[in-house]
């Protein structure tokens, strides 16, 4: 039984990272603020993967990443390296969650991640021989408010989305 | 290990991405999904139009700087577009005035002209050669493809001379009144009689042909006469039969020697066309009518032929 636990705590976080997914292709670009937006892809791999085991938490990165460069219209590997980054990044900020609680946790992995996932969308473009805005201007303006308001974000929901995902395991009776 | 895996597959997948065209598979996946999700995105941009307009409205504020910048990079190219449809004007002028040297002519360098004479009763203007270039009193000054437009005064200095113009009244000069080259008249009579009903349509064609035809110097003289304005202002040709077959839209280019005497012009230099004639039984002469070939006001490089 306690597999079966296991697979239904799976499959919600799957289901979380493909909605999170969607909405950073539909949702996301309607409420872009300058480089300030949304990202709903950390949001939901950084919460989703939180109490999962390290290759599940990674597959389901990639599986959230590459799913919205299918979706979007980006350069295509970009989504699925920041996917793959966020789920690292929460699977080594997980220990802090029990001494700061589940929000904390939630902005500070947020917060780098999408610190991280920023960078891969500034220098992607540049790699692919396509213009990027100008480096100094991009951190200071787009970097670092992306950050702290994606952290917000998650500071705000995270604790319930984390609770959402958690399912009581039966015990063997 | 599962990471690096990752990560380069990731990678893997950015450099196909990057190296495929627009036909490629992943290419084609987001074209797909894109149909897919259209009515999604659809569905969130009415549900976020309030969100993106008051968005629009602060960015905008806040691109103030931006819009300057591109208002004044915008002004910026406009003024080059200018400065290159100048500069191919003036090109096209020198490379007319470059391709109508005639070989016996001896010309003096480019001039321009730098200043009007006023007066009210004077068309002159000053231009930039003078006696170090060469240039003497009663010398023509001419533009184009050798169009006379006046000649040079008393007033030569070393660096400049004073011109005077073909519509000053005390300017004259020996002309004669040639038709335009055979096949080019029977296609102007042609398209006349044909383009009768025409509208006005077809006006700025017949004005480009009638600068492109050319005198035909072969043919029999349509008249023969003075070149000079009268004083009430028309450019006019004095002196010519009444029998004389000249008629509107003929040339009329110097003549250069009347009877046994050169005259002040070499011969050949168009001056402009016919623009009415009439006649009257107590006149011995026709009223011609002159329409120059170049205008006062448009001259700008001109050149003195010095000797010929």
């Amino acid at each position: 039984m306690a597999l079966g636990g296991a697979q239904t705590h799976v499959v919600r976080a799957t289901l979380l990272v493909a909605l999170a997914a969607l909405l950073e292709v539909t949702l996301a670009p309607l409420l872009t603020f300058g480089w300030v937006a949304p990202r709903f892809l950390i949001l939901g791999v950084v919460v989703a993967v939180a109490d999962l085991r390290d290759l599940q938490a990674l597959l389901l990165g990639f599986f959230g990443g590459i799913l919205t460069d299918a979706l979007s219209g980006g350069l295509f590997g970009v989504g699925a390296l920041g996917g793959v980054l966020a789920a690292a990044i929460s699977l080594r900020i997980r220990v802090v969650r029990r001494k700061v609680g589940a929000g904390p946790f939630a902005a500070q992995a947020v917060a780098v991640a999408v610190v991280v996932y920023d960078l891969l969308g500034l220098f992607a473009p540049i790699l692919a021989g396509q213009d990027g805005p100008p480096v100094a201007t991009y951190l200071a303006g787009g970097v670092v408010p992306d950050a702290l308001l994606n952290a917000l974000l998650a500071y705000l929901v995270g604790d319930r989305i984390l609770k959402l995902m958690t399912v009581k395991e039966e015990k063997w009776t | 290990m599962a990471l690096i895996t990752l990560c380069v597959a990731s990678l893997v997948l950015f450099t196909i991405y990057v190296k495929e065209d627009d036909s490629g598979p992943l290419h084609t996946v987001q074209l797909g999904a894109a149909e897919v999700l259209r009515p999604v995105r659809g569905l969130f941009g009415l549900a976020t139009s309030p969100f993106s307009a008051a968005s629009e409205r602060v960015e905008g504020a806040l691109d103030a700087s931006e819009k300057k910048e591109l208002e004044a990079r915008a002004l910026e190219y406009e003024e080059g577009a200018a400065e290159a449809a100048r500069l191919r004007d003036e090109n096209e002028r020198l490379r007319e005035l470059l391709d109508g040297e005639r070989p016996s002519f001896t010309y003096s360098p480019l001039a321009r002209v730098v200043a009007p004479v006023g007066g009210q009763l004077t068309e002159r203007v000053v231009i930039n050669v003078g006696s170090d270039h060469g240039v003497r009193p009663e010398q023509p000054v001419v533009v184009g493809n050798n169009t006379l437009i006046g000649r040079t005064t008393e007033r030569v200095t070393p660096n400049t001379a004073e011109v005077l113009l073909v519509t000053d009244q005390n300017f004259a000069a020996g002309v004669r009144i040639l038709p335009p080259k055979a096949s080019q008249g029977e296609t102007d009579e042609e398209s006349t009689t044909a383009g009768e009903s025409t509208s006005g349509e077809s006006a700025a064609e017949d004005a480009s042909a009638a600068s492109e035809r050319e005198p035909d110097f072969g043919a029999d003289s349509h008249g023969e006469g003075l070149l000079r304005t009268s004083w009430e202002g028309y450019l006019g040709v004095d002196y010519v039969d009444l029998n004389a077959d000249a008629e509107q839209g003929d040339f009329v280019v110097t003549s250069g020697r009347a009877g046994g005497r050169e005259l002040l012009f070499p011969p050949g230099l168009l001056v402009g066309t016919v623009e009415s004639v009439s006649s009257q039984d107590i006149n011995q002469y026709k009223n011609i009518v002159v329409a120059p070939a170049a205008e006062a006001d448009d001259l700008q490089d001109v050149r003195v032929i010095v000797d010929w």
